[in-house]
């Protein structure tokens, strides 16, 4: 019996909710191991770093990495797995874009490490100490990975082969990509090309989305708290920043079926390079300041900036997921 | 025989939710000596939440921890 091809999972900067999604395939979970032999994963199994240090070049089939880049020791993990795996898939948003972790590209290093380490009111430092890579105790010298000054997705530090999109990826979204690999293992059939994204669709959540959708001409937007919506008709249409329009289908649209607008986990629709940009595009082309005849042009600014205000943050809200694989990457000054 | 303290490294700590390692420090008869439990990961919710839209803080906050 010829030895089972080994698939590993690991997370870098990221929640575990990805490797929940994967365990979501419920008993499917048997023919993953049946077909593979499942050997690294921190959160579900025991093997230790040094185990995949040993490990041959290439020999593990598949690695679902999961999780940003934002210490050193992500890119060291992300550089390992790469080495050790011959196909390396970015599994989930923090991976494929930079996801919720990413958010801290708003702002700095220094910052984070004042509010988490010497504002927080739960922590009592009274010598101000923060991380440090290196520490000297009493026994010997202690080591933790370097926090970075920013947060990068994983193909923005190794060669990535495909992506897998969403925050966390739908459980039948990651059965049909297994299925697609065994499939490929038995018969030989070609793998996808190079960079693809598997798991996803190719339009956007509007497209799988039952909401009634008619002209969209929006006056100005409301937040999801001042009212309860409409269930049929289109979030968006009713003022709700619904970022369906700006995001790649294939979650069946959850969101918006429980009365709550997309928040854009599955990121930036086929062939879409920045998602907060097309989200951006998409809105210029429905908000409806009225009739403009005779207005002078400060009058109009004016007009827009009051429909515009009504969205609090721009960055938060079109790049909630997306930032660190953004054109902006982050924030600028 | 030298007398060095020797050094245990559990790295990574599995099966929980976040990273972590322990190191332990063994004295000369080989008993531990102290161990230190570190994290070695941080990504700032309570800095880049700052800023967000109160509505929006259930959908972060709760990718602070998917397990
Ligand atoms: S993509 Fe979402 S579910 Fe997966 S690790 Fe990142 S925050 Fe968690
Ligand atoms: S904008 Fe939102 S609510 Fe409207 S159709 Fe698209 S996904 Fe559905
Ligand atoms: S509707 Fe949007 S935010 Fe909700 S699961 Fe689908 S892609 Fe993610």
């Amino acid at each position: 019996m010829t030895a089972k091809p080994k698939l590993s999972m690991y997370w870098a900067a990221s929640c575990g909710g990805c490797e929940i999604a994967l365990v979501n395939i419920n008993e499917k979970i048997l023919d993953v191991d049946a077909a593979f032999d499942f050997m690294f994963c921190p959160c579900l199994l025991d093997t230790k770093y040094k185990d995949i240090e040993a490990l041959p070049d290439g020999d593990i089939l598949i690695t679902l990495f999961n999780g940003a880049i934002r210490t050193s020791e992500n890119e060291h993990m992300a550089r390992l797995l790469r080495k050790k795996s011959k196909l390396l898939i970015a599994f989930g948003s923090c991976a494929a874009e930079g996801c919720i972790p990413g958010l801290a590209n708003l702002t700095n290093k220094r910052d984070i490490l004042k509010t988490c380490y010497l504002d927080n009111p739960s922590i009592d430092n009274p010598s101000g100490e923060t991380p440090k890579p290196e520490t000297e105790m009493p026994e010997g010298k202690l080591c933790i990975p370097e926090f970075y000054g920013s947060v990068k997705t994983l193909a923005q530090t190794v060669d990535v082969d495909y992506f897998i999109p969403g925050c966390p990826p739908e459980p039948h979204q990651i059965w049909a990509v297994v299925e697609t690999v065994l499939n490929i293992l038995q018969t030989g059939a070609p793998l996808p090309p190079k960079g693809a994204v598997l798991g996803g669709g190719k339009s956007s959540v509007c497209e799988e989305c039952e909401r009634k959708k008619e002209d969209k001409k929006i006056t100005g937007f409301r937040r999801t708290y001042e009212f309860v919506p409409d269930r049929e008709q289109c979030l968006l249409e009713q003022g709700v920043v619904c970022m369906g329009i700006a995001t790649r289908d294939g979650c069946g649209a959850l969101c918006p079926k429980v009365n709550m607008p997309c928040t854009g986990c599955y990121g930036p629709p086929e062939g879409v390079l920045d998602q907060g940009a097309k989200m951006v595009a998409a809105l210029g082309s429905i908000i409806d300041i009225g009739d403009l005849k005779g207005m002078k042009e400060d009058a109009i600014d004016k007009k827009i900036d009051e429909v515009i205000s009504t969205i609090p943050d721009w960055a938060g809200t079109f790049y909630k997921y997306s930032l660190p694989g953004s054109i902006m990457k982050g924030r600028v000054a | 025989m030298t007398a060095q303290p020797t050094r245990i490294t559990i790295d990574p700590i599995t099966r929980l939710e976040g990273h972590g390692k322990i190191e332990i420090f063994l004295n000369e008869e080989g008993d531990v000596a102290n161990t230190y439990f570190q994290v070695p990961e941080l990504r700032g919710f309570e800095q880049f939440c700052v800023g967000r839209q109160a509505e929006d803080l259930p959908v972060i906050m709760n990718r602070i921890c998917g397990v």
